[in-house]
């Protein structure tokens, strides 16, 4: 068998895998990737200069030489008599890092002290960071389902922040007074508007897509250096709407009662369970819209087959428009949960949420409830790097290596998965290639 | 000393060691100490040599966090300066110190506390870099009342945080009184000249804010205090770390006459260095004497309009070792106490003028003597 045909029967193998099937390939990937990482924490152990080794490599091992003749002298005595026992490592080498502390501190230091203190600040921003990626991991999930590659999730995010964090300084502070009568107004409020803001940016390039043939990686990508610097624009200067109170460039603080309440956390954790509450349903609807409502169906059988979609009766651009609209709505929202969970006003250096957005959802193959997991894996990497930077001495530049090691790891299968799905014909041997899409169907698991 | 011996060690030793591991061992440093690379020659030759470093006492060795504005270490001008600081201090006193770099505002918060709240080891004083963690460092102090914080570049009101600040215009109107005596007149050196008939000099600042308009406003008072009729064009290219944009602003300034640029925007300044070059003219450098870090351009800048965050960072951890720091005071660092300095180019500084350096430090007397006030908003420069 040719290499060629053996990476088509990979590929075809791939494409074909049950969840169980995918799930463990994940896992191991996971397992790979951390060994990998391991390696090359021991490698960077070696380029670096310090006083005493974190972790060291012995044949034989601290236990066979010291631990075990201290435990049972006699029977070490009795079995190798005459000095024969190794009192000393044959061979042993000393690195600056220890690897295991390392993925101790990345993925438990992520979760804090759980077990004791579930609501412990590290957790806190585990939870507040996956919130967060839930919303940008379903909002380009929900335009890939629809062969829609919205890369511009990031720009519709600071676009609904923006227009949360502007509209908010203005009539939040005349309800202040109304306590939490003036959350239940003010919070949907501020998501409302992030979502119709999100949305409506998102519809622009939808509409390009649809009835100018524009080519939709290019213009969202475009359209995200036109809202960060629009909004770059607005709140550097005091006549917009910049704090004149602040050196940096933000908005007014928006009142508390303005804000997701920080109910079981302390307030200084900038977490919210109710905004965690609120992203699980959003992710649930969304898979409830796109599994079993006549929208959704329209929305995949036009990402599967759209020419067959088109045959079969659905409108193929107003899917587009309605499908990107949809996807910047949910970029939106998250970008007014940032600002009404994390912020409390809008600031520029939005971090790259809706990037991460675009991983998270290849990591769940493009469902919206596996973007849940995913994004609390991220959640988890990008917390507990935190942690590790702190908690030793291994350089920021090398979390950021082993993070992006396990994003590749992970995700890669999924993505050749995808690909195979979308350019390969691997229907299972003597079945039919369907209508719909052929084997791309098992995508709806 | 014996640093190399240990190398050579190493070096002979791991080709005994796993195959793997050898190729690592033969090209690094990797621990000092016996413990990792005791082989069955026994030798000990490195585990005395270390033990001077690991046995003085722990207990009163100063635990310092440092906590990066966000363009992180590597900047060539901000966070390197503060790194400059706290790796002297570790030098002078008897510190650890733990560096974090965070990648977005909303991170702030988090790290700060992870340092706050940190037992082992337990922080004496945090240093937080960086005004944009004013707000995050305001609730954080209140929060653990218990730990120092140092903040530079901005002032938070609470008993536990030292601010220090900095008065950058009066650094930038030094230069500005240096750009306009060398407009004025026929001055060439180095890779570069000026033309007696075009005054006119340039600005390019990085992002937009209060802070880089105190840069700006200083450097136009220098220049109109010195004569009215020099021409300033500005210009803000939006980012800190885009050296193409900071060369075409440049070159734009150039071309319309600029002889001189004065740059407060990080590494987008390195454009203008190059444009420099490109055109044969000046530029000024900032935050640190840009003619030692950007060596390469060192014969096209005149000066830097140097800010010694290093120096703030250095006393907060001096006062901190000797149990001194001063929380909720906000510490001026101005020209009198070399907080903010007109340095000369390294390579370009010993050909100006005696009369235009006599100008540049009169001005600088009459500053510290309170007879120029420098404004700090630059629509306050007429």
């Amino acid at each position: 068998m040719s290499f060629s045909e053996r990476a088509h029967d990979l590929l075809g193998r791939l494409v074909r895998a049950s969840a169980f099937e995918r799930f463990l390939i994940s896992t191991s990937a996971l397992l790979l990737s951390v060994f990998i990482g391991a390696l090359i924490i021991l490698g960077a152990g070696r380029m670096t200069d310090c006083a005493s080794a974190a972790y060291t490599i012995a044949v034989p091992g601290k236990f066979v030489t010291t631990t075990l003749p201290g435990l049972v002298p006699g029977v070490v005595k009795s079995v190798l008599p005459g000095g024969l026992w190794p009192s000393q490592a044959v061979f042993a080498m000393g690195f600056c890092y220890d690897p295991f502390a390392v993925y101790d501190l990345l993925f438990l230091g992520a979760l804090g002290d759980v077990l004791n203190n579930p609501l412990n600040s590290q957790f806190a921003t585990t939870i507040a960071e996956t919130t967060i990626l839930m919303f940008t991991g379903v909002a380009v999930a929900v335009a890939f389902r629809a062969d829609i590659f919205n890369i511009g999730v990031q720009g519709q995010l600071v676009v609904g922040a923006l227009t949360t964090g502007v509209v908010l300084t203005y009539v939040a502070p005349p309800l202040a007074g109304l306590g939490v009568l003036a959350t239940i107004v003010l919070l949907p409020l501020g998501l409302l508007l992030g979502g119709v803001a999100g949305g409506a940016y998102a519809a622009v390039p939808g509409a390009l897509k649809a009835y100018a043939d524009a080519n939709e990686v290019i213009t969202t990508i475009m359209l995200n250096f036109v809202a960060t610097s629009i909004a770059l624009f607005l709140v550097s200067r005091e006549k917009y709407f910049k704090d004149p109170e602040s050196f940096a460039n933000q908005t007014v603080n928006l009142p508390d009662v303005a804000l997701f309440p920080s109910w079981l956390f302390r307030a200084r954790d900038d977490v919210s369970l109710l905004a965690f509450a609120f992203a699980v349903v959003v992710l649930v609807g969304i898979w409830y819209l796109l599994q079993h409502t006549p929208f959704g169906y329209d929305l995949r059988t036009s990402g599967l087959q759209p020419d067959a979609a088109e045959y079969g009766g659905v409108d193929a651009d107003r899917t587009i428009v309605s499908s990107m609209t949809l996807s910047g709505a949910l970029a939106g929202i998250g970008g007014a949960v940032y600002v009404l969970m994390v912020l409390g006003n809008f600031q520029t250096g939005v971090p790259d949420y809706g990037f991460d957005g675009i991983t998270v959802s290849i990591l769940a193959g493009n469902n919206p409830l596996g973007v849940g997991l995913a994004a609390f894996l991220f959640g988890v990497l990008k917390s507990g790097s935190i942690v590790v930077q702190v908690g030793s001495d291994v350089p920021p530049t090398l979390v950021g290596v082993l993070r992006g090691l396990i994003i590749l790891f992970v995700a890669m299968p999924e993505f050749f998965r995808m690909i195979g799905q979308k350019f390969g014909s691997f229907g299972r041997p003597g079945e039919p290639v369907a209508t719909d899409g052929g084997s791309g169907g098992g995508s709806d698991e | 000393m014996s640093n190399f011996d240990r190398r050579e060690f190493i070096k002979a030793t791991a080709g005994i060691g796993a195959v793997g591991l050898a190729g690592m061992a033969g090209c690094t440093g990797g621990p000092s100490d016996g413990d990792g690379t005791e082989t069955t020659t026994e030798e000990s030759t490195e585990t005395t040599e270390d033990s001077e470093g690991t046995t003085t006492a722990e207990s009163d060795v100063t635990n310092v966090g440092m906590v990066y504005a966000t363009g992180g270490l590597g900047d060539g001008s901000f966070n390197d300066q503060a790194q400059s600081g706290i790796q002297q201090a570790a030098e002078d006193f008897n510190v650890d110190f733990n560096e974090s770099q965070p990648d977005s505002v909303s991170q702030f918060s988090d790290y700060q506390q992870q340092y706050a709240g940190s037992t082992d080891p337990n922080y004496d004083l945090v240093s937080c870099i960086g005004f944009l963690q004013a707000d995050s460092l305001t609730e954080t102090a209140a929060n653990y009342p218990e730990q120092n914080f140092q903040i530079v570049d901005s002032t938070v009101d609470e008993p536990n945080v030292g601010s220090y600040v900095f008065r950058e215009h009066e650094g930038s109107y030094l230069v500005g009184v240096l750009a306009a005596h060398l407009t004025s007149m026929s001055f060439s050196a180095g890779a570069g000249s000026t033309q007696s008939d075009s005054t006119n000099v340039g600005f390019v600042g990085g992002r937009e804010s209060s802070l880089i308009q105190k840069f700006e406003a200083g450097f136009k008072a220098g220049v109109k205090a010195t004569n009215d009729d020099i021409d300033i064009q500005t210009s803000y290219v939006g980012s800190f770390n885009d050296t193409t944009a900071g060369q075409e602003a440049a070159l734009s300034m150039y071309n319309s006459g600029s002889d001189i640029v004065f740059h407060a925007a990080g590494n987008t300044g390195t454009g203008v260095f190059q444009a420099a070059q490109d055109e044969g003219r000046f530029a000024i450098g900032v935050d640190r004497d840009q003619s030692v870090t950007k060596d390469s351009y060192a014969n096209v800048i005149l000066a830097s309009m140097v800010k010694r965050v290093d120096t703030a960072v250095y006393n907060a951890v001096e006062a901190t070792v000797n149990g001194n720091f001063q929380g909720g005071e906000t510490t001026t660092l101005g020209l009198d106490d070399d907080g903010v300095a007109c340095v000369y180019g390294q390579q370009l500084g010993s050909e100006i003028p005696e009369d235009v350096k006599t100008a540049v430090s009169d001005a600088r007397q009459s500053i510290m003597d309170g007879e120029t006030s420098v404004p700090q908003d630059p629509s306050n420069v007429n």
